[in-house]
């Protein structure tokens, strides 16, 4: 396997195989980072904290490396959280019991791999989509996943660390190949140091 | 790659507390469904899928603890407590009342304790298509690590959360669903727990099955309503098929998601047309139970593993009149029949889809 690239947002910024793309400093960071990629997407600006990180990282990603040399099938996209969709659970709470009623756009995105799905939608990977809710992240456990998914056919796994709750936002996703041979253990270390810079 | 096998761990429902007592009621083609007084947001009295033994306050972590105990009942506490033990979880909303704090911290501290657990317990939330892919995933650790034995649990509790979240789509049935009826009018929200414990070896003389592969896929198409052409739905079982050696015409029988509503159903028939499945025997046990998220995966598998150890398939409760554009054959009545090789999938929100297939041990 290969560690082919990886990103990782807050609002501090964007920054591209820990190298810093540019800082932000508007309170909308999400939609600072939209405008300076330039993309035109409407369904953006209908989707979840979550679901908007998980986007902008991964064009973010696109731009950089090629994310669709495989074949629609090939990509897989494990993903995973601590807090789970729970930061829009609180929000569509509130729609029905303080504003009134039950708010099914609020609703559909009380689920956390609804940002796969919107992955899925934007790049056309057919392929197969796992969501863990984990305490921390934890770069052995996601190892140990992707070579399920790799000795099953796959050609590469985007995989993401995705948090909104309680006011921190961050998103840290990294692309991995199968194809290659560099040390399982140096990649985990990589991985670590990566997510904690 | 091993042979896996597969047997029952435990399942609570409407319909009993064990897995023998849903199965003598399912025979009896008891449903589980009934209103219930003021469930809706505007009062409504919406049939469910409601275990009345639960309290209203922390009906979640209650129904965890009860699967705990069943299970130490069962198979000794020795098979949790192993360091050769994984424990794999799947639910969508976990202890959804616990906001503003983690909702699936209890689930954590409930299994740790109840069951003793030695290792690091893996949850899957991938919305209704969770329990299919946990499944798939406690294979996944028999093939490739050092586990003798994963238990997988699915549960899902009700909650105003989900039914008012499912009745603001305009999703849910007023009537006891009738998956893939011409009639039918969409889903009825449920609550359970099942489990199973795949592993390495048979574990008791009790019944087991092999498992032979599963997959995912994604429809790549929309976040909340299925596929047209059930995309997904028709690359997971082909992926799955080819993992498992298994063509189209040695599956026995279906069991299907069948959700009830009209997009769901009629994505799920054209799918199984494409896959040459639409004379399979085919049914959908949300009649029996509603539907229950993060548990419908494990309940269904465990329900369809009863049908397979006795030899009978059981109707589709709900079903009268074909209602897809596609005619699968969806079963309006029970009956007995050898069953060897059995086909589970499901699909949900997120554009998610799953199967595996299971074969009686010889």
């Amino acid at each position: 396997m290969k560690l082919v690239a990886s990103i990782y947002i807050s609002p501090k910024g964007v920054f591209l195989n820990n190298e810093l793309q540019f800082s932000l400093t508007e309170e909308n960071w999400k939609k600072e980072i939209y405008s300076k990629l330039e993309i035109d997407y409407s369904k953006f600006h209908k989707m979840d904290a979550l679901s908007k990180m998980a986007f902008l990282s991964t064009e973010t990603l696109s731009n950089a490396v090629n994310t669709n040399k495989y074949d629609d099938n090939g990509m897989v996209l494990l993903f995973a959280n601590a807090s789970s969709s729970q930061d829009t659970d609180l929000k569509y709470i509130n729609s029905y019991e303080v504003k009134g009623s039950p708010s099914p756009s609020l609703f559909v995105y009380t689920l956390p791999n609804i940002l796969t799905g919107e992955l899925a939608i934007r790049h056309k990977w057919y392929g197969e989509n796992c969501f863990y809710i984990e305490e921390k992240f934890d770069a052995e456990f996601y190892l140990e996943q992707i070579n399920f998914y790799f000795s099953k056919g796959a050609k590469a796994c985007l995989c993401g660390w995705v948090n909104s709750f309680d006011g921190k936002e961050e998103c840290f996703e990294f692309l991995i190949e199968n194809e290659g041979n560099d040390n399982k253990e140096l990649i985990k270390e990589e991985l670590i140091k990566l997510y904690n810079q | 790659m091993s042979e896996i096998f597969m047997t029952y761990g435990t399942m609570i429902t409407p319909l009993g507390n064990s897995t023998e007592a849903n199965f003598d009621a399912m025979l009896k083609n008891k449903s589980g469904v009934k209103f219930i007084d003021n469930s809706g947001f505007n009062q409504e009295n919406w049939p469910l899928g409601r275990i009345s033994s639960l309290p209203s306050e922390e009906r979640y972590n209650t129904l965890l603890k009860r699967a705990c105990h069943n299970l130490i009942e069962v198979h000794g506490r020795d098979l949790f407590s192993n360091k050769q033990t994984l424990v794999i979880i799947s639910s969508t909303k976990a202890d959804i009342n616990a906001l503003p704090k983690d909702t699936f911290a209890s689930t954590r501290t409930i299994l740790k304790e109840e069951l003793e657990l030695k290792n690091k317990i893996v949850v899957i939330s991938n919305a209704c298509i969770s329990g299919v892919i946990a499944i798939n995933t406690a294979a996944d650790y028999l093939n490739h690590s050092d586990y003798e034995k994963v238990v997988v649990i699915g549960i899902d509790a009700l909650s105003d959360f989900i039914v008012y979240g499912f009745q603001s789509l305009f999703a849910l049935s007023n009537e006891p669903s009738k998956p893939f009826d011409k009639n039918r009018k969409g889903i009825c929200i449920g609550e359970a727990c099942g489990v199973v414990i795949l592993s390495k070896e048979k574990i008791n003389d009790a019944f087991h099955v092999n498992y032979l592969g599963g997959s995912s896929s994604n429809d790549a198409n929309h976040i909340s309503g299925p596929s047209r052409t059930g995309e997904g739905l028709f690359r997971s079982v082909n992926k799955t098929m080819n993992r498992a050696t298994i063509t189209s015409d040695q599956i026995d029988f279906i069991s299907a998601h069948g959700t009830g509503t009209n997009y769901n159903d009629e994505m799920e028939s054209i799918a199984f047309d494409r896959l040459g499945l639409i004379n399979t025997p085919l049914n959908s046990l949300k009649g029996y139970f509603g539907h229950t998220l993060g548990a419908a995966g494990l309940i269904e598998v465990i329900s369809t593993m009863k049908m397979m150890e006795h030899n009978i398939l059981l109707k589709s409760i709900g079903f009268e009149e074909t209602g897809t554009t596609r005619a699968i054959n969806v079963l309006k009545e029970s009956k007995e029949q050898e069953v060897t090789t059995i086909l589970k999938t499901a699909s949900g929100f997120g554009g998610g889809n799953a199967s595996l297939l299971l074969k009686k041990c010889p």
